[in-house]
């Protein structure tokens, strides 16, 4: 959306390279930054920002939705990642652990599972069942939605940060494929976010993949929304 | 409609209704919703806090967490969103989580994580209200509780050591107090002249912030730089908890409003005022509130500890 050539890479030691253990994470020159927050303040130090046209309020609402979609799509999707069993045993482990060879696939992964469950168990999620992860996803989805509306961008005419992070998480809760398809249907539910994800797909990324000399990893982890 | 609802949670102290955040969330709602609510203050009788509290009893049925039972409130009609738009309505949850990811950590920490708040302060009000020998236990659990969900949620690399974590979440806090204020403006509340869920939120994370003493006050003091957010917190105190008549706010808040202008003015001068205030307020002849009675007889007993601290 800032226009700022990037390559993408996939790489499977892409945590343990991140400064923060996160992904993803940008190399530029000599310096690392990993994370949605530090690289959007890195790229305003740099000169190019989104919500440079946004007075004090809709920054704070900005920064508010951010919040929002952090505290409740991202927890529910590593609920739904980690601590549903039946999603774990055949998606999540199998995937997590596809690098490495056996024993260490395993080991990784139950690793990762316990590190999320604990957090889980600390903000209080580990006593919600999936319903109720679920009613939580919907009342996000319905929430943006509202905000949306029928204009193009959240903060109309010009895409912003939060365009961007909640095209990241919808485009992903849409496209990948899970043992039922209960979380892509609630979103599905509203079609203006349907329409928004589709909107900055064609405007973002089926323009840009013709000039890119991408992996071959990039172009099959593109998994085109018009199905 | 009228089955009568118990709510069990924290009692309250240097001029608040409650000292925990989520009793206090759902009292302001109830308040601002006119919900007939039965406050019993968790204290040294042997009914003592299982699993969450707060916790609502409504016949038969029990419901723990802020969000169930305001959840329950609106299903019961007490709704305090009538008025809202779909928008406003989505407003409302962006800014609730805000308040959680942002000012949370750093009011956790202020209250049970900072070791000279909690020795001081924290554990002795709590350990006073909780029967012997729970109260050698619970408050170690409860504070052990809060510095792992802020380690958890907040602690990771490039964060290593606690000192690091406590700058970040201070950080945050302070920039969300910055935003709530702007988001606030000049108004009386978030969304124009009736308080809504997001106001009884905001006041249930601020007005602990703002009114307890600590020895350690660096959010208070950077709250204290917001003057709207200080006259938000107090409106709510005066206008709600201390001259309702029946429970149903509006009608006690017409005959507030000559007394709410003087108020204001006297808001904005330096903070011990505001202190004052209070005190000065409490004493004055008014309206009773029925419900609070047992809960101002049991504050006005520590009330006279945290005046000494304050005076010079």
């Amino acid at each position: 959306m800032c226009n700022l050539p990037v390559r993408v890479v996939c790489r499977a030691n892409a945590e343990y390279m991140s400064p923060s253990g996160k992904v993803p994470f940008i190399h530029v020159g000599n310096q690392v930054v990993s994370e949605l927050g530090p690289i959007v303040q890195f790229v305003k130090a740099k000169g190019h920002s989104l919500s440079d046209g946004l007075d004090e309020v809709q920054k704070a609402e900005m920064k508010a939705y951010m919040e929002l979609v952090n505290n409740m799509l991202l927890t529910a999707e590593l609920y739904l990642q980690w601590c549903d069993d039946v999603t774990v045993e055949e998606i999540t482990h199998p995937r997590y652990g596809s690098p490495y060879p056996w024993p260490l696939n395993r080991i990784l992964a139950y690793q990762k599972q316990w590190e999320i469950r604990r957090k889980m168990k600390a903000i209080g999620w580990a006593g919600k069942s999936l319903e109720q992860v679920l009613e939580d996803v919907d009342q996000c989805c319905q929430a943006l939605s509202q905000r949306l509306g029928t204009q193009p961008y959240f903060f109309n005419k010009q895409p912003t940060e939060l365009d961007a992070l909640v095209f990241g998480h919808l485009f992903t809760i849409l496209t990948t494929q899970l043992t039922t398809d209960e979380l892509s249907e609630k979103v599905k539910n509203y079609g203006n976010l349907t329409a928004f994800c589709r909107r900055i797909e064609q405007q973002y990324f089926e323009g840009h993949d013709k000039d890119n000399s991408g992996t071959a990893a990039a172009r099959s982890a593109k998994r085109s929304l018009l199905r | 409609m009228a089955a009568p609802m118990e709510l069990s949670c924290w009692g309250g102290d240097w001029g608040l209704p409650s000292l925990h955040p989520e009793s206090l969330t759902v009292m302001a709602y109830a308040k601002f919703s006119g919900a007939p609510l039965t406050v019993n203050t968790i204290n040294n009788s042997w009914r003592t806090p299982k699993g969450d509290v707060p916790v609502l009893i409504s016949e038969d049925t029990v419901i723990s967490q802020p969000a169930k039972i305001l959840n329950f409130l609106r299903k019961q009609k007490y709704n305090a969103d009538y008025e809202l738009s779909a928008k406003q309505g989505a407003d409302t949850l962006a800014y609730i989580a805000l308040l959680e990811e942002k000012l949370l950590p750093a009011l956790l920490h202020t209250f049970w994580v900072e070791a000279e708040n909690y020795c001081s302060v924290t554990k002795p009000w709590f350990a006073s209200r909780i029967p012997f020998p729970l109260s050698l236990y619970l408050p170690g659990k409860m504070s052990r509780e809060a510095l792992n969900r802020i380690l958890l949620t907040k602690g990771g690399p490039p964060l290593y050591s606690l000192t690091e974590v406590e700058a970040q979440i201070y950080r945050d806090a302070k920039e969300c107090l910055n935003l709530l204020s702007k988001r606030l403006g000049t108004s009386q509340f978030f969304f124009g002249n009736t308080p809504t869920t997001l106001d009884a939120f905001v006041f249930g994370f601020l007005a602990p912030v703002y009114k307890v003493c600590f020895p350690r006050v660096q959010l208070q003091e950077h709250l204290k730089q917001l003057p709207n957010l200080c006259r938000f917190c107090d409106d709510i105190l005066t206008c709600y908890f201390r001259l309702t008549v029946s429970g149903h706010s509006p009608s006690g808040q017409d005959t507030a409003d000559a007394n709410l202008q003087k108020l204001t003015q006297l808001v904005n001068k330096e903070s011990n005022l505001i202190e004052k205030m209070d005190d000065n307020l409490r004493k004055s002849p008014q309206h009773p509130p029925r419900k609070l009675t047992t809960l101002k007889l049991a504050a006005g007993g520590e009330e006279s500890s945290p005046l000494n601290r304050l005076s010079p």
